[in-house]
């Protein structure tokens, strides 16, 4: 710059230019304050770009290491066991089912008689030990008339204190009960003796399957340790290379002595195929014995609730049966050496049932239970907040009066400064009952899943975070209706539509797009909220039971937020499991962005210029 | 029409009588007396300010979505009936007088559905009696043989000057009496101006039009009769000609002359 002043100094010119001069840093001051905000927004920027690359960076090994670990589970003969396995555990919930019906046939023909036997027994302890209370509670009980009181009285007192004889009346009582037992016993033998071939016709096969199952574990114990072991050879091999002298003799020699053998999968595997034969042709036992078991199973029964479960157990045997069938075949199918394909770790992941950890047995990371639970009580929480927040726009927006405004606005936007952890102590402590008490009322069972057993369920988790969701979706679609230009509300006014009119046939169709992309953020904001769900969602890890339709939102679950707020703080750094979470994380973090660019792309396909 | 047209001068359409209006406590029209003559246009001219808008907006009530705004004198009667009268239907009102604003302001719907959202709201459900009536007030805004092939096009695609021809066609849709034209021109090019003033005295055979402008000349090409308004008070009303030629006030002619104070 020309260090030449037209202006003489001193005058006003010369010192509006000396101001221009002036550098701070060897920069013009007003540059300086651009590059600052500058450096300002691409910090956000930049943030963001890191999470996702350590997101991924920690997430990224878990499919290799999950397709590892599917492999030994291969070549252990974990899957071998697993696949006659699995079908037989709907087994032990069938023979409970029939176990149930049983004892609610069974309880109305013997209650009276047990009562009374054990009425008097605890009588008789009280008459021991001098209890007063227990004697009181026996004179009261209207299990027994005067006489037979009276008469259990003289026994006790007649009887020699060390004596352990019973008396007679005792005796008598304990014989009643079990006449009535060996009645009931007979009349509803054919469900007992279904049960217990049932129950009998999967010993054989539990037996071989235990056998197995131990050598199965054991082979899979060795090839972790060889791994481990593996691992650390090579890093051994790894730090010699780069060192030198005595020291690189010291740490090849290390290497050398922790060197183990790979188990020998086929021979061990051997031992599991030799009992594929016996394994087949007990599965093909089973499905005679549980054939036979099913004709006797004729559900005679008189009480609804014992036969709607017997029915269901003989709705269940063909499908069982058919599963059993197909087991025996994939048994005489599976090889121990067939590659695992990597699309196995990534559908077992994406879509595997099961999320079950630190199991002795195998880990599987099947996200989708999780994934259901996050989805499940979004959508309850979108479909209790839509309404709610966007009424309250549109009357705060359109029909207020300006006192009302100043009411209702601070007040909704305040609910977004409770903590979600004190909204978590409402769920539990208040919403919970309050629903399952709900329930419990007559004329609201036609609601399908009522009367409900769980306090802390997807519904009460969906309630308390609707109520979250509330002051996003209700400023956001406020601010969306205040866009709307008041050239459109005048015209519509000056065609004399109504207030009524003018607010549905055009001021909400103009914010729709606003109003959608609020509702869209409020949905992304329930995805990403972690501390109620884990408290009130219930955290059972299985895919709700659907069978009972819209029933199933009133089914504890869990979580793809809480899943890794509860187990990111136990597991080891690096391990499969840890990568695993790593992995959810990238699924959250994928749902939020597509939310959030839904959101976006919905509001401007519907911009409509400012007038 | 009630009215006899075999009198030898119709009743007027609107007949605003020692008005006073105002908002809050500011007085803003002072003892205003004016009548609107059956399928003439009647300019409202002055500087800005003056309250020709204000007018304007008494005749369709339009004030009443002012916080505080009133008549606080006088009447005003819209084809011999009190519009404040208790027993008046808004949407009635609306209907009879319809108003077209300053900027072009259609909604964000179809050219179609923007003219027939008047029938709409008015509970007009047959199709047909819509798909007539827009035809006729498309035609009526000179629009229908530019448009007619893209009715269900987004009304905010057209031109500045067909978006204000809409407004029309949507203000005329439900044939209201009066027309009331809030400087229609005042964002258009001159082409587009030429246009709606052809539009307006095309339109006089079918409504009565009332129109605020600040353009004195337009004044002169549209209108039959010519009110002049200073600071809230009527200074003048003429037949257009008389006015601008011979005013009769000292003030109108010191307006018209530009050598105002």
């Amino acid at each position: 710059m020309p260090e030449v002043s037209p202006t003489p100094p001193g005058t006003l010119g010369s010192k509006i230019l000396r101001r221009g001069r002036r550098t701070v840093l060897g920069m013009d001051p007003q540059k300086l304050i651009k590059n600052f905000f500058g450096a300002n927004s691409s910090i956000a920027i930049i943030v963001l770009v890191l999470i996702m690359v350590f997101l991924l960076r920690e997430g990224a090994g878990f499919l290799s290491t999950y397709h590892h670990e599917l492999e030994t589970y291969r070549k252990a003969g974990l899957e071998f066991c697993d696949i006659a396995d699995t079908p037989l555990k709907q087994q032990q919930t069938m023979a409970s089912s029939l176990r149930r019906a049983l004892s609610i046939e069974m309880e109305p023909l013997v209650k009276t008689a047990r009562e009374r036997r054990d009425a008097a027994f605890l009588f008789k302890r009280a008459h021991d030990e001098q209890n007063s209370d227990g004697t009181a509670t026996f004179d009261a009980s209207p299990l027994f008339t005067p006489e037979e009181k009276n008469q259990l009285k003289a026994e006790l007192a007649a009887l020699a204190p060390e004596s352990t004889d019973l008396p007679a009346t005792l005796q008598k009582l304990a014989g009643e009960f079990a006449t009535k037992d060996r009645e009931a016993k007979t009349k509803f033998k054919t469900i007992i003796e279904a049960e217990e071939t049932f129950e009998e016709a999967a010993e054989p096969v539990a037996e071989i399957l235990d056998e197995l199952k131990t050598h199965a574990t054991e082979t899979k114990e060795a090839a972790n340790e060889f791994h481990t072991l593996e691992a650390g050879r090579q890093q051994l091999l790894a730090a010699a290379a780069s060192a030198s002298g005595s020291e690189k003799a010291d740490l090849l020699k290390e290497a050398e002595l922790s060197k183990v053998e790979e188990p020998k999968y086929a021979e061990r595997v051997e031992t599991l195929l030799e009992k594929r034969e016996d394994l087949v042709k007990a599965l093909g036992d089973y499905v005679t014995a549980v054939e036979e078991a099913a004709k006797s199973l004729q559900s005679s029964s008189t009480h609804p609730e014992a036969a709607q479960l017997i029915a269901s157990v003989e709705k269940a045997i063909p499908t069982h049966l058919a599963d059993i069938q197909k087991a025996s075949k994939d048994l005489a199918a599976w090889k121990w050496d067939e590659p695992v394909s990597f699309f196995r770790a990534v559908s077992s992941f994406a879509f595997g049932t099961g999320w079950i950890t630190n199991s002795s047995w195998q880990d599987f990371y099947g996200v989708l239970p999780l994934l259901t639970g996050s989805l499940l009580i979004s959508f309850v929480a979108l479909f209790i907040a839509t309404p709610i927040s966007v009424t309250a726009a549109i009357y705060t927006n359109q029909f207020a009066s300006e006192r009302e405004k100043e009411l209702i606005k601070p007040v909704i936007e305040f609910i977004q400064a409770i903590p979600s952890v004190v909204l978590g102590f409402i769920g539990i402590a208040v919403v919970g009952d309050l629903i399952k008490g709900f329930s419990q009322w007559e004329f609201l069972s036609w609601i399908p899943g009522f009367p409900i057993q769980e306090r802390l369920n997807i519904f009460n988790a969906g309630f308390l975070l609707a109520f979250m969701a509330v002051p996003t979706m209700f400023s956001l679609s406020e601010d969306a209706l205040n866009n709307v230009p008041r050239a459109y509300s005048e015209a519509s006014d000056a065609l004399g539509a109504t207030k009524l009119q003018t607010v549905f046939r055009v001021i909400v169709p103009a914010a729709i797009s606003g109003i959608l992309s609020a509702i869209l953020l409020g949905l992304g904001r329930v995805i990403g909220e972690t501390m109620v769900v884990l408290l009130v969602a219930g955290n059972r890890i299985a895919i709700p039971d659907f069978s009972d339709g819209l029933g199933a939102i009133f089914q504890p679950a869990h979580t793809l937020t809480g899943i890794i707020a509860q187990e990111l703080g136990e597991v080891s750094r690096g391990s499969s499991h840890w990568q695993a979470l790593f992995m959810v994380g990238i699924l959250l973090f994928v749902i939020s962005l597509s939310v959030n660019w839904c959101a976006r792309t919905i509001a401007k396909r519907f911009e409509h210029p400012k007038a | 029409m009630p009215e006899s047209p075999s009198s030898t001068k119709p009743a007027p359409v609107v007949r605003i009588h020692d008005m006073d209006f105002c908002y809050g406590s500011k007085t803003a029209l002072h003892d205003i007396n004016l009548e609107v003559e059956y399928h003439r246009v009647t300019a409202l001219i002055g500087p800005s300010g003056c309250g020709k808008s204000t007018l304007l907006r008494c005749i369709n009530r339009m004030n009443d979505r002012v916080v505080g705004a009133r008549v606080s004198k006088g009447e005003i009667l819209v084809k011999g009936k009190n519009i404040h009268d208790a027993d008046v239907d808004l949407t009635q009102l609306r209907k009879q007088v319809g108003m077209v604003f300053q900027k072009s302001n259609p909604f964000p719907k179809t050219i179609y559905e923007n003219v027939a959202y008047g029938l709409r709201v008015h509970g007009v459900k047959d199709k047909i009696a819509i798909d007539e009536a827009v035809q006729r007030a498309l035609t009526q805004a000179a629009l229908w043989d530019e448009l007619k092939d893209r009715l269900h096009d987004h009304a905010l695609g057209l031109s500045g000057g067909q978006q204000q021809r809409l407004c029309i066609a949507r203000a005329i849709a439900t044939m209201p009496d009066v027309l009331l034209m809030d400087e229609p021109c005042s964002a258009l090019d001159p082409i587009a101006t030429l246009k709606i003033e052809e539009l307006i005295t095309q339109l006089a055979r079918d409504y009565t039009v009332v129109i605020v402008t600040h353009n004195m000349q337009q004044a002169v090409r549209v209108s039959d009769f010519t009110a002049f308004l200073h600071l809230g008070k009527l200074v003048e009303f003429a037949p257009t000609e008389e006015l601008f030629t011979n005013p009769r006030e000292k003030l109108t002619d010191s307006y018209l002359r530009g050598t105002f104070s």
